[in-house]
């Protein structure tokens, strides 16, 4: 029997480190993949709710969570071709055109 | 409505306080640690890869590993899904992607506003580290082997055709809305990196002209 | 009262000012001329057929009424204001002479402005004035005649300065607008105060309610004192009295049939006309009457000295006019406590006589500029008499009016104005009722009164003499003598003289000015309506014959008895002829000397002494530096607070602390911000976090959902609390109570119920916490209960 609160201790861990790299790290691909592992952070604790009270609804939610994110990278990426379309470039600390 | 979703936990604290004593890991536990550690450690090393394709491909071990942790918690179809869209559809459009922008890094981290970004790491730990301490000994309120039906295809799709239609519509919405902007963004406007480039050969040259020959003018 | 179509009167020229002002520039110059004196003319006539109706068809005391307007105007609780016209015997006189001059102003104006280019606007703002003017005098109430005193003020502004691309024009509009302000707010708090007393502003009620005014007693006075004042103020104003007469000098700025109508004839007797208006107010406090007689006579002397050394055509006639106005003042200030009458008839009179004369003489002066292109100094004319024989004589005419030579018109105003002053006594003969009677009194009774009719006596006769004096140099200078103007061609007839305005009239003769005479007659629509005025000059007077003089004659004095009551003095006929042969003899002396000095133009003893300009010569020719003093006095004290609001609240306050202050608070904010929105997306997100954290830490140590609530209940020495979670978490609480509010709080338990016996009695504090096991949040409460 694994007692739910692991796979939630889980879920915080795999969000903080997807959060620091979406923090740290330069490169706006690497900052795509840590939201990806926030959101899947986020979607562990729906299943492991899910799985605690026996409801499916959790799960409807995880699945809803899994099409946005789809759809967050679809976008977010092409946003990126875009931007190294017109920079050359994907380093997030050398897109700051808005500064200016 | 959140607070009154996790109260219900309340009823639980008790038991988990028993539940948790011994230290005698079952062959489960033994399973989800092992898969943990991979799912985190793929996670780690999806941030810290230099690589692209390597940590494209971390992120998927660790994808992978989540849907080891959605059987485990009896969510089998999610984690059919979770193998198929993520480490299927969207890895692959991420592959794509790093094919497209294929750049090595010199420097991989972001040092720009350093201390900003400590302050958020210790934001971060103290944000989860307060959450964690919350959700420490939070025991499922049904412990027991969910029915066999949980989290089957049937089971979640009943919910989501039913209760979750219109969200479901709207999510195809919003994907659709997804690809036609992500075309749209990604795609070259018809030639429209070489009008940026008539555009700028016009203020350039536009003064000469006007200095050598009035005339021109007119057309400009 | 009657009705009749009243407000045909002022409503004509209005309509010919809209449709000029409209569309005016689409007219053309023979419609705007039509439209314009048409309308004048047309206003005239009903103003001829009022006052035929008043004069036939109604009782002496009768009234017209126009009901047209008279729909409710100001309503506000229990102010309620209409605005009506009426038109009794004094406003039917003051009605002909505005539309009556006012029209043949416009028949001059025509050929005057000819090749103005402004011609249209001219004729606007001229009709445009005539029947605000009409408003004034026609207005039923206080509320209406201010509108028409300030639309006469406005046309003034706008006239005077309606050669606007020079800026002394402009600058003469603003001065005349400013000081004008002046008056107008002393005639604004003058109708406030009736209105607050009297609770009416109509003159036929308020002739009824004047006990109120005496009644109200005001710092020892009646407040009929104060409001005659301020009707003073209001009208030294207008009529350019002292001290705010310094304006219509410089009015002269105006094209001269402005001068004519508005700074001679019309709006400047607006003044005198109110005064005459109220007469009722001043009467029920007769030292406001003394006070308008003696600001009169001191105005009078002093522009008539000025006039003496101006060499200006224009600014002599101007300061004749302020003098001129100063002895209507007299006129209507004069009063007889003994017969309870003051001479408002001859003040009145003179206004006519005078509107008759002094029209005359500016349009002379101006058919003169006219013919000498412009041309204003009078040391530069001369001998004009060959060239302009029609303009000489009918000037000669309105100066021996002016100077009231027998039988002219300005002979018969000025002796009743003279000989009533002369009678004057303006305090009760009974004891003293109030501190200022007391203080003019002295200790001799009404003595006092006596002397100051006496002294005003001289005063007047002496600013006569001089008014003689200068009319009489100004003729000879202009046109005695031998021509003393520059050499002339046409050539530089057309351009020599270009700074002075009127020779935008004058441009237009040039084309034949080559039999190189200096001057030329003016065109028939000018000389034409000379004669007219001229004529009137002589024969007005005829209209004024005292009684005592010839009973029965005195046509104008009869004919505004119902409004205001003649002076009743004791005056024999033969003490009339001598104040007569007085006045005749000054003025006769001014004359002499005038030809004396002028007459072939300036003798050789005037050259020595202009060139000596000797100290005396100087204060003259400079105007007593009035204008400087009040530059001093008041302009530049206003211009320094002026200066100290602008730099220290202005420039200061609003501009450094209010609007840089926010610019800088936002700029500064924004400078902050910038640090934070730097474009840097992994720091936002650091933000987000950061905000989480703060949230989670905050909700964590807060717990906005619980509160802890509690009652006590007291019995004796047993204290029971009963604490209340509230919120959401309410179920899963735990309690506990501090009994003594010093910080020891007993056991923690979910039950909300507690009980105490203290041991002694008094007052204690009693805190209760609630406490949320699952988050470790606290709430706390206290109170202080007293047991026995």
């Amino acid at each position: 029997m694994i007692p739910i609160h692991w796979f939630l201790e889980l879920a915080a861990v795999l969000f903080v480190v997807g959060s620091l790299g979406v923090i740290l790290r330069r490169n706006a691909l690497i900052m795509l993949m840590g939201i990806e592992l926030q959101l899947n952070a986020a979607n562990l604790t729906l299943v492991a709710f899910s799985r605690a009270y026996h409801d499916a609804h959790a799960q409807a939610f995880a699945f809803i969570v899994i099409a946005v994110a789809a759809a967050e990278a679809a976008v977010g990426l092409a946003i990126l071709v875009g931007i190294f379309r017109n920079r050359r470039s994907v380093n997030v600390d050398e897109l700051t055109i808005m500064k200016h | 409505m959140l607070w009154q979703s996790v109260q219900p936990m309340g009823r639980v604290t008790a038991q988990l306080a028993t539940g948790d004593q011994g230290m005698q890991w079952s062959g489960p536990q033994i399973w989800w640690w092992i898969i943990a550690v991979f799912t985190v450690g793929g996670a780690i090393s999806t941030v810290t890869r230099r690589n692209n394709i390597a940590a494209v491909m971390s992120l998927v071990a660790t994808f992978f590993g989540l849907a080891a942790m959605y059987a485990m918690l009896s969510a089998h179809f999610l984690a059919a899904l979770q193998v198929l869209v993520y480490a299927g559809a969207i890895m692959t459009l991420f592959v794509f992607v790093i094919m497209v922008l294929n750049r090595d890094e010199a420097e991989p981290w972001a040092w720009s506003g350093i201390f900003t970004k400590i302050v958020g790491v210790f934001a971060l730990v103290y944000l989860v580290t307060k959450v964690g301490y919350h959700l420490f000994g939070v025991a499922a309120a049904h412990p027991e082997t969910p029915p066999a039906e949980f989290g089957t295809v049937a089971q979640v799709g009943e919910v989501l055709f039913t209760d979750y239609l219109f969200v479901f519509e709207a999510v195809s919405v919003l994907l659709l809305i997804a690809v036609v902007a992500a075309v749209v963004v990604a795609r070259q406007r018809g030639g429209g990196g070489t009008d940026d480039d008539d555009a700028s050969a016009d203020i350039t040259t536009t003064p000469a002209v006007g200095h050598s020959t009035g005339h021109e003018d007119h057309h400009s | 009262m009657a009705e009749f179509p009243l407000h045909l009167i002022p409503i004509l020229p209005f309509i010919g000012a809209a449709i000029a002002l409209l569309i005016g520039r689409r007219l053309g110059k023979n419609v705007i001329t039509l439209l314009c004196c048409g309308s004048v003319a047309a206003a005239f006539i009903v103003s001829v057929k009022g006052f035929l109706v008043l004069h036939h068809d109604l009782p002496p005391t009768g009234a017209l009424v126009g009901r047209f307007f008279e729909a409710p105007w100001i309503k506000a609780g229990d102010l309620n204001i209409s605005a009506g016209l009426a038109m009794d015997h004094l406003s039917a006189i003051l009605c002909l002479v505005v539309t009556g001059i006012g029209f043949l102003i416009h028949v001059y104006s025509t050929a005057y402005m000819e090749h103005d280019e402004n011609y249209t606007r001219f004729f606007a703002f001229l009709n445009l004035f005539t029947g605000s003017m009409l408003i004034l005098v026609l207005g039923d109430s206080l509320p209406v005649t201010f509108v028409g005193w300030e639309g006469v003020g406005l046309c003034s502004y706008l006239l005077i300065g309606f050669w606007l691309d020079k800026d002394a024009n402009a600058l003469a509009g603003r001065k005349a607008f400013v000081v004008n302000r002046i008056g107008d707010f002393g005639f604004l708090l003058a109708m406030f105060l009736i209105y607050s007393r009297t609770g009416t502003l109509k003159y036929t009620e308020l002739a009824g309610h004047i006990d109120q005014l005496s009644a109200h007693i005001w710092f020892g006075l009646p407040v009929a004192y104060f409001v005659g004042l301020l009707v003073l103020v209001g009208a030294t104003g207008k009529s350019a009295q002292i001290p705010l007469y310094i304006w219509l000098p410089d009015a002269m700025a105006g094209p001269t049939p402005v001068s004519a109508l508005i700074h001679a004839a019309t709006m400047v007797t607006a003044g005198v006309y109110v005064v005459a208006r109220l007469h009722f107010v001043f009467e029920a406090a007769p030292v406001t009457l003394a006070v308008v007689a003696v600001v009169g006579a001191i105005t009078a002397l002093f522009a008539a000295t000025i006039g003496i050394a101006q060499r200006d055509m224009k600014k002599v006639l101007a300061y004749s006019t302020v003098s001129q106005l100063g002895f209507m003042f007299v006129g209507v200030g004069t009063y007889l406590n003994n017969t309870h009458t003051a001479n408002y008839q001859a003040g009145i009179f003179h206004l006519v006589t005078h509107a008759f004369f002094k029209a005359c003489l500016f349009l002379g002066a101006g058919s003169v500029m006219h013919g000498l292109n412009g041309e204003g100094d009078i040391m530069r004319m001369g001998g004009l008499r060959k060239w302009m024989p029609h303009t000489r004589w009918t000037f000669l005419i309105a100066c021996l009016a002016i100077a009231g030579i027998f039988p002219l018109s300005g002979f018969w105003s000025k002796d009743a104005i003279l000989g009533g002053v002369w009678h004057a006594s303006w305090l009760t003969s009974g004891p003293p009722t109030n501190f200022l009677e007391k203080m003019a009194f002295a200790k001799d009774g009404d003595q006092f009164v006596i002397h100051l009719g006496h002294f005003l006596y001289p005063v007047l006769l002496l600013a006569a003499g001089c008014t003689a004096f200068y009319m009489f140099r100004l003729y000879w200078l202009a046109f005695g003598g031998e021509y003393r103007g520059p050499a002339v061609s046409s050539a530089a007839l057309a351009h020599a003289v270009g700074d002075a305005h009127d020779t935008h009239a004058a441009h237009g003769h040039d084309d034949h000015g080559h039999d190189h005479a200096p001057a030329h007659e003016s065109p028939p629509a000018i000389t034409v309506v000379l004669w007219i005025l001229a004529i009137g000059a002589i024969v007005i007077g005829f209209l004024g014959i005292p009684e005592v003089v010839r009973p029965g004659f005195d046509y104008f004095g009869e004919w505004l008895s119902p409004v205001l009551p003649p002076l009743v003095a004791d005056e024999s006929a033969s003490e009339f002829w001598m104040f007569a042969a007085i006045a005749l003899a000054v003025s006769g002396i001014g004359i002499g000397l005038a030809w004396v000095l002028y007459g072939h133009g300036p003798a050789v003893a005037v050259r020595n002494f202009v060139a000596r300009a000797p100290r005396l010569y100087r204060l003259v020719f400079n105007k007593y530096y009035v204008d400087e003093i009040y530059d001093f006095l008041v302009v530049r004290p206003v211009r320094f607070t002026a200066f100290l609001l602008w730099k220290a609240f202005d420039a200061f306050f609003i501009d450094l602390i209010l609007v840089n202050g926010v610019g800088f608070l936002v700029s500064g904010f924004g400078k902050l911000s910038k640090y934070l929105q730097n474009g840097d997306l992994q720091r936002y997100i650091v933000a987000l976090i950061v905000g989480g954290a703060v949230i989670v830490g905050v909700g964590t140590h807060y717990d906005v959902w619980a509160g802890a609530k509690f009652e006590t209940a007291v019995a004796g020495r047993d204290v029971r609390v009963v604490a209340h979670g509230a919120g959401t978490t309410a179920k899963r609480l735990q309690y506990r109570v501090d009994w003594e509010g010093d910080g020891k709080f007993g056991a923690t338990q979910p039950s909300p119920n507690f009980k105490h016996t203290y041991d002694k009695p008094g007052s204690h504090k009693i805190a209760v916490e609630a406490i949320d096991p699952r988050w470790g949040t606290v709430s706390r409460e206290s109170r202080t209960v007293k047991v026995q």
